[in-house]
């Protein structure tokens, strides 16, 4: 169950922490700004959409990575803190103290990915003109949402164990890959399809690149179609975390794994 | 207040442990923690459950604030069972553990209390007025917005009760609350703890300073290996030892096989040995010490013997007499 009042308060202690812990400032800020300059320079003698394309693929890249591990990380963060079991005794879900934390991280990628643009186009002088610039933004924010989701699938985790990290350092690289954020999934092989339309930030990484170019639309869906099938995936994913929480909070508390760090 | 009440009632508690964690299936060698545990707590007591490391405190205080679910057994707070409803009870109770971690250190002590007031959806009318109240209850009115990194350890746990209390619980318990405090700062906490309970709080606390359990409580249980060796108000296990003496012998060093030997000899029911500076001291409870002083003279027959003498028996001997029993 979410209750709206501990997800406001997980959002709020979420921009707290942001603002006063500088470690922040590596995977929200540099990071983004790396995968940018790194992807620019690699393609700084093409032109056109192709360097657009690296824009949004350098700069989306550092975006998830940090919304992704600030959400998987935040029973972690937890574990460590010595936290988790004085939410845990409280008459709020731990799930309401995630979604929190995601959104505000959500919102915190949507700052990114102004700061990449401006980089791009100050920095690099390159022409960021999007086709649909508020098609842009909305997919981007449903984006960074469906992947703090998908970071609350990975952090559930965290419940029971601290090495929740090794099965999210395994499962962060191959969403980037089977989601097509920086290239078209034309170059995958067939077989790797099923496990792309499966992930919620294949249908973003779609939605992004239809409001970017003129007449782009791979899975055939068109902008609408990728942004329902999106939201039905993201919302999929939310039941699935709910279900993976409650599962393994039980687990948690038959085993007396809470506090172990 | 009814003092009369049971609030917390424990029948054949039982929790088992698996011994390894696994994402899925439970697997390996299970470790009995608590092994059918009863006992009855009323409205407004203190009562304590003292123990040694691993007795089972910990576990049982656990099961019963919702954070484990126990293998078998029933546990009733507030007349709620901690395993079918625990939502409904996690308003009415809280728990506050010991020692340094449980905190956001980079947040305020306020900023805490904020969290945790809307984390137990504390009325917002009340939630500004009563962080104001328990700051100040626990002193740390001047500290509210100094981050709780820049805290020292007693202002930690202080700030940890005022945690404890922002749903103004029913029942509260404390897990160890003066773990490592120096002793200025336990007997302020050891006196807040008395404050709340002179207030209706109904309080459950563990803890293995014997001191602690004889000032803190009306009863106590004693744990050892997951069982209750016994319950009692802190005069009536003292009463338990009332016929027996302490030996207590100081020599320069007493081996692990001569403290075997002293537990052995006949009329012996309990002992510690206990290593001080540059000698040791064997504390045992006997039925007759005259008799055996002779005796345990000569067991450590080459050891430099400082000093034997007779004294009267403790709560700590108490404990250490229930604690060893089979």
């Amino acid at each position: 169950m979410i209750e709206l009042r501990a997800v406001k308060a997980a959002l709020k202690q979420q921009s707290i922490h942001f603002f006063v812990d500088p470690q922040w400032v590596i995977p929200s800020i540099i990071a983004p700004f790396i995968f940018t300059t790194v992807t620019l320079y690699l393609f700084s003698h093409t032109g056109g959409d192709l360097l657009l394309y690296a824009v949004l693929g350098g700069g989306v890249l550092g975006m998830w990575g940090n919304t992704i591990q600030s959400s998987s990380w935040s029973i972690g963060y937890d574990r460590m803190n010595g936290t988790l079991e004085a939410i845990m005794v409280t008459p709020s879900s731990l799930s309401s103290v995630v979604l929190g934390r995601c959104i505000w991280n959500s919102f915190i990628g949507l700052l990114n990915a102004l700061a990449v643009f401006l980089v791009a186009q100050l920095a690099f002088g390159i022409d960021v003109t999007l086709r649909d610039p508020a098609g842009f933004v909305i997919a981007l924010f449903l984006t960074l949402i469906s992947l703090s989701v998908l970071g609350m699938v990975f952090g559930a985790f965290y419940v029971v164990t601290r090495a929740s990290s090794a099965l999210f350092q395994m499962l962060e690289f191959p969403v980037y890959v089977l989601s097509g954020a920086v290239y078209s999934l034309a170059i995958l092989p067939e077989w790797t399809r099923p496990f792309s339309y499966v992930i919620p930030a294949t249908w973003g990484a779609e939605a992004l690149k239809i409001a970017c170019f003129t007449g782009y639309d791979s899975l055939g869906l068109g902008y609408w179609g990728a942004l329902t099938v999106l939201l039905i995936s993201t919302i999929a994913f939310l039941l699935l975390s709910l279900q993976l929480f409650s599962y393994l909070e039980h687990k948690a508390k038959v085993s007396g794994t809470l506090v172990r760090y | 207040m009814n003092a009369n009440e049971i609030v917390i009632s424990v029948k054949d508690l039982v929790k088992v442990y698996p011994s390894a964690a696994r994402l899925f299936g439970d697997g390996g060698k299970e470790k009995l923690a608590v092994d059918h545990v009863s006992f009855d707590i009323h409205r407004g007591e203190i009562f304590g459950l003292l123990g040694p490391n691993g007795a089972g405190k910990t576990t049982t205080i656990k099961m019963l604030s919702t954070l484990l679910i126990p293998t078998s057994g029933v546990a009733n707070v507030l007349g709620i069972d901690v395993t079918k409803d625990s939502l409904k009870l996690r308003s009415r109770i809280n728990l506050v553990s010991g020692g340094e971690r449980g905190l956001y250190f980079r947040l305020t002590g306020r900023q805490n209390l904020d969290f945790f007031s809307d984390m137990y959806q504390v009325p917002r009318e009340l939630k500004r007025k009563r962080s104001l109240e328990l700051l100040d209850l626990v002193g740390l009115t001047d500290a509210a917005d100094v981050r709780v990194e820049n805290y020292s350890r007693g202002m930690k746990q202080r700030l940890h009760l005022a945690r404890g209390l922002v749903n103004d619980p029913e029942v509260l318990f404390l897990d160890e609350p003066t773990l490592g405090l120096d002793p200025e700062i336990a007997r302020e906490t050891r006196a807040l703890i008395h404050k709340l309970s002179e207030g209706g709080m109904t309080i459950m606390l563990t803890t293995h300073y014997m001191f602690e359990a004889d000032q803190l409580c009306d009863r106590l249980a004693i744990i050892s290996n997951g069982r209750i060796k016994g319950i009692g108000s802190p005069y009536s296990m003292k009463e338990a030892v009332r016929n027996d003496t302490v030996i207590e012998v100081e020599a320069i060093e007493i081996s692990e096989m001569q403290k075997e030997q002293m537990k052995a000899l006949p009329g012996v029911s309990a002992i510690s040995l206990e290593v001080l500076e540059g000698r040791m001291m064997a504390r045992m409870v006997v039925e007759d010490a005259s008799s055996l002083i002779p005796t345990v003279a000569s067991l450590l027959e080459g050891r430099k013997i400082i000093s034997i003498r007779v004294d009267q028996p403790t709560l700590e001997d108490a404990y250490l007499k229930m604690v060893s029993s089979k």
